[in-house]
């Protein structure tokens, strides 16, 4: 099966290429490949999901409430996976939070020289998701969980909370995240 | 030698029984010098023929009269005066008249391009004089049409223009001689020819798809010329050809309006101008050519509305060139006739559906087809919110293919016991294309390319492609609220590239060896009070790309085969205008001072822009209306073996598959479906924040620590600086982009199942038996710039 290589410059290098990272001033000379630079931010459920607003109510259990200042939850998205029929349900539960960025950058340039010689042996395009240089979090959180079905309205539903992770801050992001194919397609 | 000929000529005139006037009346009139015709005139003619190097455009059954009883004379007077200037003046009135014509042929063709017929009445003012200017002739014309109806006919089926009224104004035409590479012709001088047409609406079958008004100034000038482009040798010959150059004058009343149950797609205040040079009409053996060398042009509008009377979507500019690139022309090759696909050239995928939608139609079935050849070497598109410019740059395309149009009966709503509709059927052979986009242009017209586009790709708006599109399309009267228009079609591009994400040079993320065949079915397009709105009853499709390439479209490093199957019931889009107003971005606050303190950026973004909402309601597996089993799944596969070209072979390769997701309204698959999969995009042009991502010189020598904010220098947006604290003026003049609000949410989506499949065993295996993921509310401010 092929294999996507991720690479993080400067943390992480691929055997198959060795590629070694631009340095900024390098980065800076390559023109004419078009390209985006994003700013914003990324939220999810600041104030509720949509099963909060008008959601069912089934076995004893009801989605709507009012999400906007409570710690509800329900208030936050809910992922469940099942690994086996029959099986359990492995649970990232109550998810939310705020991440906030400037300067993350897309764009897709070739390489075919730096990379102290291995750029000229690789010879090919990448797509750059260039980091930016700070990422703020804000109050993101989740909790994982175990269940014994799907969805909290199914008949007979059961879910131990295990931990929850909550981040507040901000991460310093540096370097480009390049992806590009290789092996057989 | 061009030959008009009239072959059978029947008429009935009468004047309308004039009686002498008594000699007391003569003496009571003063000054009423000229003559007044009153004519009670009807006519049948079996054929007008206009032949050419011996090919002929017939005009067959030409009737007039009274509406009532075409075989009954109507009325015209016409006062026919010699003013005191010497200008010779006819005015005319025409009573409520009929026209039809029984047919167009070309050299005796079976098929016929369809059945016309106008009834009207109205009145005109021609005045003509003598030139000062070296014309032969100078004067004006005034004309209105009132209560006119305009049908178009084929195979029983009809599109028909209700009362239509028309007035038109021309302050001064000259007519004169027209000289050019030695050939002698006819000028035509226009000017203030001002005009204003409306319908009471467009019909299919009688029913409404809407009215349609407008209102504009032009000025200009034709030059009108004996000679076509070419014979039956292949050389010129006779024919008609044309130049000509017309301005739209600037005036804040120009419009046109598209009225569906009482909302208006409306745009006004807008001018522009157009030149053709070499435009050609010759009759061949079996169709008109029409061709031109070049037609180049602009045009702006400064106010657009859709549905909402008050909040316009923002101004738009248009600049083009069509004219020979590539390889390709601009010809046009119209055959009376429906010229039906050789099907078994027809990809399978299409074929069946090409079969039926041209069943019950043949050799001697009326219709319009075409033989088209297009080339836009050049447009530049521009977008203008708040003040704000992006251009859409290098927009290129070329492309051939065959088209037919007909009216007929269709089932709309797939069910026997209901009546058919009338629809217009339009059909797409064979179409042979290319488009590209090299950029975007944010503050000026003449800013550096950058890229962005990349944010329109949730629009399915892709920077390039090329195609092989086969398609048809039924189009209904009567959307979701009654008026507005039902689309009906099945689509297949095959072959195709598609870039997702490209420079001007063609270089990025392909999706290429695509074959993508979309099924249409009760897309119903309506104009609401506050918007556009499309609900789409059913929709299938799959995607196949055969590999998804890094770089160059043809050698670039390919991921692999990627798959995508859709299939939906009850999706919506709607258009609106106004984009995202005032927002709050990296921090939730409702103005500005609680923004700031919070840690964020306030930026008001106008009233002007555009926001697009998308449901989609993707439906669990299951029948379509066709019968065929259709579900939602992703599939990727690589490792794929090759056959004796080299070429990777599908279903051979490792795949990992996630089968059959779907949403619900939360209690799962057997829920309703009401809520689907949601995103919405709030879209305006605005400055924002950009960066410095590394202290040290940039690509343009300009130098800058890291953090800093690009600045440009001024409102000419060309040259800029690296400013660490900018002042509030310096705000202004950060760098433009799109600046895009999204939200995506849903409420249940389900994937029944991810699964890895390797060549060697029949059946995939499951690595996950399911995937449930609810109550998704995700919200995005993404403005995208250039890169620095």
């Amino acid at each position: 099966m092929k294999k996507l290589l991720i690479l993080f410059l400067g943390g992480f290098c691929s055997a198959a290429y060795s590629l070694e990272p631009m340095t900024a001033e390098d980065m800076g000379q390559v023109t004419g490949q078009g390209g985006v630079y994003l700013s914003g931010d990324l939220t999810i459920n600041e104030n509720g999901g949509p099963l909060n607003a008008d959601g069912p109510s089934a076995n004893g259990y009801s989605w709507q409430t009012n999400c906007s200042s409570s710690t509800d939850k329900r208030c936050g998205a809910r992922i469940a996976l099942n690994t086996g029929t029959g099986r359990g349900w492995f649970v990232l539960d109550n998810i939310k939070g705020r991440f906030s960025f400037e300067g993350l950058t897309l764009r897709t340039r070739k390489i075919d020289s730096g990379f102290n010689g291995d750029g000229a042996t690789f010879n090919g395009d990448v797509f750059e998701i260039g980091l930016p240089n700070t990422l703020d979090f804000e109050d993101t959180s989740f909790t994982i969980a175990n269940s014994n079905t799907p969805r909290p309205t199914d008949s007979g539903f059961r879910q131990t909370d295990i931990l929850t992770v909550e981040t507040n801050g901000q991460a310093n992001l540096q370097g480009n995240l390049l992806i590009f194919p290789t092996g057989n397609p | 030698m061009k030959k008009i000929i009239i072959l059978t000529f029947v008429s009935s005139f009468s004047h309308a029984g004039l009686v002498p006037i008594s000699d007391t009346e003569m003496e009571s009139i003063s000054g009423q010098a000229g003559v007044t015709l009153e004519t009670t005139s009807a006519f049948e003619i079996g054929e007008v023929s206009y032949t050419e190097d011996g090919n002929s455009l017939q005009v067959r059954d030409i009737k007039s009269g009274l509406p009532s009883d075409i075989t009954q004379g109507s009325l015209s007077t016409q006062v026919i005066d010699v003013q005191a200037d010497g200008t010779l003046q006819i005015a005319t009135e025409v009573s409520p008249t009929r026209l039809t014509i029984g047919g167009l042929h070309i050299n005796n063709s079976t098929a016929s391009a369809g059945q016309f017929r106008l009834d009207y009445s109205g009145s005109s003012l021609l005045r003509l004089g003598g030139s000062d200017s070296g014309n032969y002739l100078e004067g004006s014309f005034q004309t209105a049409i009132n209560d006119a109806e305009l049908v178009w006919t084929t195979n029983g089926s009809a599109l028909s223009f209700d009362d239509i009224g028309y007035n038109a104004n021309i302050t001064r035409l000259g007519i004169g001689e027209a000289t050019d590479a030695g050939r002698t012709g006819l000028n035509f001088d226009l000017d203030e020819f001002s005009y204003s047409f409306s319908t009471g609406g467009m019909k299919l079958g009688g029913v409404s798809l809407g009215t349609l008004a407008g209102e504009l100034a032009l000025s200009g000038n034709a030059q009108l010329f004996a000679g076509g482009r070419i014979d039956s040798d292949g050389n010129g010959g006779e024919g008609i050809s044309l130049n000509a150059s017309i301005n739209i004058l600037e005036d804040p009343t120009n419009f046109v309006r598209f009225t569906d149950d009482g909302n208006d797609l409306f745009m006004g205040d807008f001018n522009g101008s157009l030149n053709v040079d070499n435009l050609t009409f010759d009759v061949m053996s079996d169709h008109l050519l029409v061709g031109f060398d070049e037609l180049s042009g602009s045009f702006n509008a400064d106010r657009i509305l859709i549905g909402d009377v008050v909040n316009p979507v923002g101004a738009i500019q248009l600049d083009f060139r069509l004219a020979d690139a590539n390889g390709y022309s601009n010809r046009w090759k119209l055959y009376p006739g429906i010229r039906q696909p050789v099907f078994n050239s027809l990809p399978v995928a299409i074929r069946s559906y090409s079969q039926s939608f041209y069943s019950g139609l043949g050799a001697g079935s009326d219709g319009l087809s075409a033989s088209v050849e297009w080339s836009l070497a050049n447009a530049e598109a521009a977008y203008i919110d708040n003040g704000r410019i992006v251009v859409v740059s290098g927009i290129e395309s070329f492309g051939r293919g065959d088209l037919t149009l007909d009216m007929r009966q269709f089932d709309h709503d797939n069910n026997a016991s209901t009546a058919t509709k009338t629809a217009i059927a339009f059909g797409m052979n064979r179409f042979q294309g290319s488009y590209s986009i090299d950029g975007l242009r944010v503050g000026n017209k003449t800013a550096p390319i950058q890229g962005g586009a990349e944010l329109l790709l949730s629009l399915e708006v892709f920077q390039a492609m090329d195609f092989n599109l086969d398609g048809y399309t039924l189009v209904t009267a009567g959307g979701e609220s009654g008026g507005g228009i039902q689309i009906d079609g099945d689509y297949l591009f095959s072959d195709t590239n598609i870039g997702l994400s490209i420079d001007e040079n063609g270089q990025g993320v392909w999706a290429t060896g695509v074959n993508y065949d979309i099924h249409l079915r009760e897309f119903q397009i309506d104009v609401s009070p506050s918007g556009l709105s499309i609900n789409r009853g059913e929709q299938w499709s799959t995607m196949d790309i055969a590999n998804m390439r890094w770089g160059d479209k043809t050698s670039g490093r390919s991921l692999g085969r990627i798959v995508l199957e859709r299939f939906e019931k009850g999706s919506s889009l709607t258009i609106n205008p106004g984009g995202a107003g005032t927002v709050c971005v990296g921090a939730n606050a409702s103005n500005a001072s609680a923004c700031g303190a919070a840690g964020g950026r306030w930026e008001d973004r106008g009233n002007e822009g555009l926001t697009v909402a998308l449901k989609a309601a993707f439906a669990p597996e299951g029948l379509t209306s066709d019968g065929t089993i259709a579900r939602n799944r992703l599939t990727w596969e690589n490792n794929r073996s090759t056959d004796a070209n080299g070429d990777p072979v599908n279903g051979s390769g490792t795949q990992i598959i996630l089968d059959s997701y779907s949403t619900n309204d939360g209690l799962g698959p057997t829920d309703s479906n009401n809520y689907g999969f949601q995103a919405n995009l709030n879209i305006d042009v605005f400055e924002t924040k950009v960066a410095k991502k590394f202290s040290g010189t940039d690509d343009n020598g300009v130098n800058g620590n890291q953090g800093d904010e690009l600045i440009y220098d001024d409102s000419s947006r060309t040259t800029y600086t690296y400013v660490a604290s900018p002042s509030n003026a310096q705000k202004n003049l950060r760098p433009l982009g799109f600046a895009v609000q999204g939200n995506v949410s849903f409420k249940d989506f389900q994937i029944d199942q991810v699964q890895l499949k390797h060549p060697d065993v029949t059946a995939p295996q499951t690595v996950f038996s399911g995937v449930v993921m609810q109550n998704l509310n995700m919200t995005t401010n993404l403005t995208a710039t250039p890169i620095r």
